[in-house]
């Protein structure tokens, strides 16, 4: 039926649909090499500056265009966000797959009710989580902090971890174990020289998508870092609130790089595997 | 001493189904397969023979009754810990391992030592015919290659008995056929049991030394092919094997001569003892049928029959004719008697004729079988 | 017990144990504890006052306590408000991603799958980025007023940033990819025979859509509009970058009372509210999908 609407005027709009995504992308990058220290969006040369200024190296730009508050904040944001981000990616992932495992190999009564239980934390809107949490962490009287923010981050990454494998369990032939018992193995050897190396993918897609999500929650991180820790998407909410410098530009930018990378390795992983 | 590869004495089974009703698959099985025996599984899916196999190879714990491997009490022994190994049905080869290695895992998990190890995999590869494709990923083979890769590790640790899933069932009907064959030489090389499930009853009747029908967890028979064919021992015997006229009705006689006679009237004489008091089922196969001659009497008993429908088939004519009282019957005639065949169906009635000789009687158990 | 269930057993214990312990402690307790939070009294100054008090969910009506309070509507406008948003960015995504999911489920293979790829590229960048990239567009000195001020096309700034539809608009931005990869799921296993045979029957190109192509991807409309309302109900981020103070949203007011007017039990009570609407919505699709099961198994 397209056909006779036209099949060009849907192209256009396909085409215009990815314009939309990537032309403010595309903008963005442009305008992180802008020398204008004051007017970002009008074009006024190029520089390398921001960039530098944000690796804390010397620069050609005059003292009053320093904005960004100091390179060891930014810096010190950064590490948080590794360290949350490694963290909990580890938990998570044990956690997840654990679960995973457990309700695939064994049928049992309240199967459904852990099923419930690993899919409220992705589908709860994030703040009702966060302040959940920021109520319970203060009300136990703990140091709000990195501690916090990756118990909290965990809670939630561990559900996602726990989808994407049971997924992979889920296309799994059952036979493959049973073969290897039928063969002589150990469960602990079928475990490890079946199921795992079957997994992989599934464990790796899980914790690679955990360990993005955790660089970039804001709200959940928000409720529960506290004033004294910064992640890096706090760091950046604060600085928009607070008005924006060309640096933060330069930042973005580096972090759209950053999560593409991410991106394309998961992808180059999964068609490696394949 | 026991002489059985392997016995068991009064499986049972019981499952939850999904609607939480409890479902039987297994309802007390008695079972003991000799050594070097090809012993077929023979039944409609849900039978219980799959639940039968894995009780065996001890994926499926008994709820009670126990099993012998070799003489030896295996009923509660895990099935890494029996002397015996399965071809899955979905072949299940581990992907992410070589042919090789997927072969000589067996012989890893028992810490076979290298030289051997490799020697014996490349001899069971050489058995199944796929000498020297050790460094190849399942994957990269056809599904005929994948199934002998699957035979080959299981016979590689050189297990006391054979467990075969419905191995077969994903391969074409030339390729089938061709495993059928290589499959009974492979065993006769190897001289031990083999236990084969299957659902395809012609695949059972080629292969096997005897055949254990099986329905609702319940052996119905266990006998060589030809007894099973030729003698069902019951009404579910002889309607999953092959077609079968099935006659039920009242049996009267003396010594090894009966006539059965039907509710509606039809009477067919069989050449067998009465098997048992109580109504009666006489099986006739469509091609234990015949034509009857066009004149003179020949000592042999009669049907008539109106005919429906003339199929040709190739080498046989299938004629589905209903004789007077409306029972339907199905004869197979020889493409040579194509002429008279064509006569009898220009004037849409034929006798049929039998030997009371072919006739086999059993005990009708209710109307349902 | 035989050995081998009782090994079951340990194993499932050792596998489901920490999982068990960590989700009990660290999301239900909260959640229990938030429910507690949402009955009590708040503190002078912060922090709960031990008795029962049910005028947190009164309040958000318009009646709270009696005593202190007169009818005020506020808080129900800022509802209706979040709502509306939500609804409206729900439309607007839907109308953007389902003609698009057409056009790429009907390209060839390579360029399909790299479609796909642009469209979930996103989702993997981070979120404060992409709505800052948004900051940069719509600002006074932004990329759309100097370009359309370089051109002479206006005089003085146009006020883009801090309104209404730039929430909308940033909402849209982030919400894309969860309303089209539903979407496409639906519009990709489309028999395009059946599209045919209607217009074999006769149907015109209205007729079709109406009664085969829109109730065959009706499941994966419904999914991508679930999935997108419910985090742009409860969403804050948005707004508070984008959104002035006349575009606040419900969790705009939850942040506030944690954060600023520290007004706990009423904060509480309203993530119980977003919380409320999210497992109606939830139950609604799920019962749907049952009902759905048996007519599309074969599909």
């Amino acid at each position: 039926m397209f056909r006779h609407l036209g099949t060009k005027a849907l192209l256009a709009f396909t085409v215009l649909f990815f314009a939309f995504i990537y032309v403010p992308i595309a903008l963005i990058v442009i305008y992180s090499f802008n020398s204008d220290p004051v007017n970002m969006m009008r074009w006024s040369g190029f520089t390398l500056d921001w960039y530098r200024q944000i690796l804390g190296l010397r620069n050609a730009a005059s003292e009053a265009a320093l904005y960004i508050e100091t390179t060891e904040q930014l810096l010190a944001a950064v590490k948080n966000s590794f360290i949350v981000a490694f963290s909990t990616t580890a938990l998570s992932t044990v956690l997840g797959t654990s679960a995973a495992i457990a309700l695939y190999r064994h049928p049992f009564a309240a199967q459904r009710f852990y099923r419930v239980l690993l899919f409220v934390p992705m589908l709860m809107p994030d703040i009702v989580l966060g302040i959940a949490l920021l109520i319970f962490f203060v009300g136990i009287g703990g140091q709000l902090g990195l501690g916090t923010i990756i118990t909290g981050q965990t809670t939630f990454l561990t559900s996602y971890v726990f989808i994407v494998v049971s997924a992979r369990l889920a296309g799994m032939d059952r036979s493959l174990e049973q073969a290897s018992a039928d063969l002589g193995a150990s469960e602990w050897t079928t475990f490890r020289r079946i199921l795992i190396p079957q997994l992989m993918p599934g464990i790796m897609g899980g914790a690679l998508l955990a360990f993005i999500i955790s660089m970039d929650d804001l709200v959940i991180t928000y409720f529960i870092s506290g004033t004294n820790t910064q992640t890096l998407p706090i760091y950046i909410f604060g600085m928009l609130r607070r008005g924006i410098k060309p640096e933060v530009n330069a930042l973005a930018v580096m972090m759209l790089v950053f999560s593409f990378a991410i991106a394309f390795a998961g992808l180059y992983l999964r068609n490696r595997k394949r | 001493m026991d002489h059985s590869s392997v016995r068991l004495d009064g499986a049972r089974k019981s499952f939850a189904s999904p609607e939480g009703t409890l479902v039987t698959a297994l309802a007390g099985i008695d079972l003991s397969v000799k050594p070097s025996e090809f012993l077929t599984l023979l039944g409609p899916s849900g039978c219980g023979k799959t639940t039968l196999l894995h009780a065996i190879s001890g994926f499926v714990e008994l709820d009670a009754g126990r099993i012998f491997i070799d003489g030896e009490d295996m009923t509660h022994r895990p099935p890494n810990k029996r002397p015996v190994n399965t071809v899955f049905q979905s072949y299940a080869l581990f992907p992410h391992m070589s042919v090789g290695d997927n072969v000589g895992y067996a012989l890893d998990i028992a810490r076979v030592a290298r030289p051997e190890r490799n020697a014996r995999v490349g001899a069971a590869l050489e058995m199944v015919g796929l000498g020297g494709l050790e460094k190849r990923l399942p994957r990269q083979l056809s599904g005929g290659q994948q199934q002998r890769v699957a035979l080959a590790r299981a016979i590689v640790a050189r297990p006391k008995l054979l467990l075969l899933d419905e191995p077969l069932s994903a391969l074409d009907r030339k390729l089938r056929q061709a495993m059928q064959i290589e499959l009974k030489t492979l065993q006769h090389e190897l001289g031990i049991a083999f236990v084969f499930v299957t659902h395809d009853q012609e695949e059972a009747l080629t292969m096997s030394d005897r055949i254990a029908v099986l329905n609702g967890g319940e052996i119905q028979q266990l006998a060589s092919p030809g007894e099973v064919y030729n003698r069902p021992a019951n009404g579910f015997v002889a309607s999953f094997i092959g077609a079968s006229n099935l006659f039920t009705g009242s049996g009267s006689g003396s010594g090894a001569e009966t006539i059965v006679r039907t509710s509606a009237g039809l009477t067919v004489h069989a050449r067998m003892a009465l098997p048992s008091s109580g109504p009666v089922t006489a099986l006739i196969r469509p091609e234990q049928f015949a034509l009857a001659p066009d004149t003179g009497t020949h000592g042999l008993s009669e049907l008539p029959v109106s005919i429906d429908q003339v199929v040709f088939m190739g080498m046989v004519f299938e004629i589905h004719g209903r004789t007077d009282d409306g029972q339907k019957v199905v004869a197979t005639l020889p493409a040579s008697q194509q002429s008279r065949i064509a006569e009898a169906e220009g004037r849409r009635r034929a006798v049929l004729t039998y030997d009371p000789a072919s006739v086999h009687l059993f005990p009708a158990v209710s109307e349902a079988a | 017990m035989s050995t081998l269930k009782a090994r079951k057993r340990q194993q499932l214990a050792l596998l489901l144990g920490p999982v068990t312990l960590f989700l009990g402690i660290f999301l239900l307790l909260p959640l229990a504890i938030m429910v507690v939070y949402s009955f009590l009294m708040p503190g002078l100054y912060g922090g709960v006052e031990w008795t029962y008090y049910p005028h947190n969910y009164g309040r958000i009506l318009g009646f709270a306590d009696p005593e202190f309070e007169v009818f005020d509507p506020v808080y129900l406008s800022i509802f209706a408000r979040s709502v509306s948003i939500a609804l409206i960015t729900v439309a607007v995504t839907l109308l953007i991603c389902y003609p698009a999911a057409f056009q790429i489920a009907a390209l060839p293979e390579r360029w399909k799958n790299f479609a796909l790829f642009l469209i979930t590229l996103p989702f993997f960048a981070s979120l404060i980025v992409r709505l800052f990239i948004w900051v940069l567009i719509l600002r006074p000195t932004g990329f759309i007023n100097e370009t359309l001020g370089a051109l002479g096309l206006i005089d003085r700034p146009l006020d883009l940033l801090y309104t209404e539809g730039a929430v909308i608009l940033g909402m849209v931005y982030i919400y894309i990819p969860f309303m089209f990869l539903p979407l496409y799921a639906s519009v990709e296993k489309l028999d395009w025979t059946l599209i045919r045979a209607s217009q074999d029957l006769g149907a015109g190109a209205f007729d079709t859509f109406r009664r085969i192509i829109l109730p065959l991807t009706l499941p994966g409309i419904a999914g991508g509009c679930i999935i997108v309302f419910i985090p742009a109900l409860g969403n804050f981020i948005v707004p508070a970058v984008l959104g002035g103070a006349k575009s606040m949203m419900l969790g705009n007011l939850i942040e506030q009372q944690f954060l600023a007017a520290r007004n706990w039990p009423f904060g509480s009570a309203l993530a119980m509210l977003v919380m409320a609407v999210v497992l109606v919505l939830l139950f609604i699709a799920i019962r749907q999908e049952r009902a759905d099961q048996p007519g599309s198994g074969h599909a």
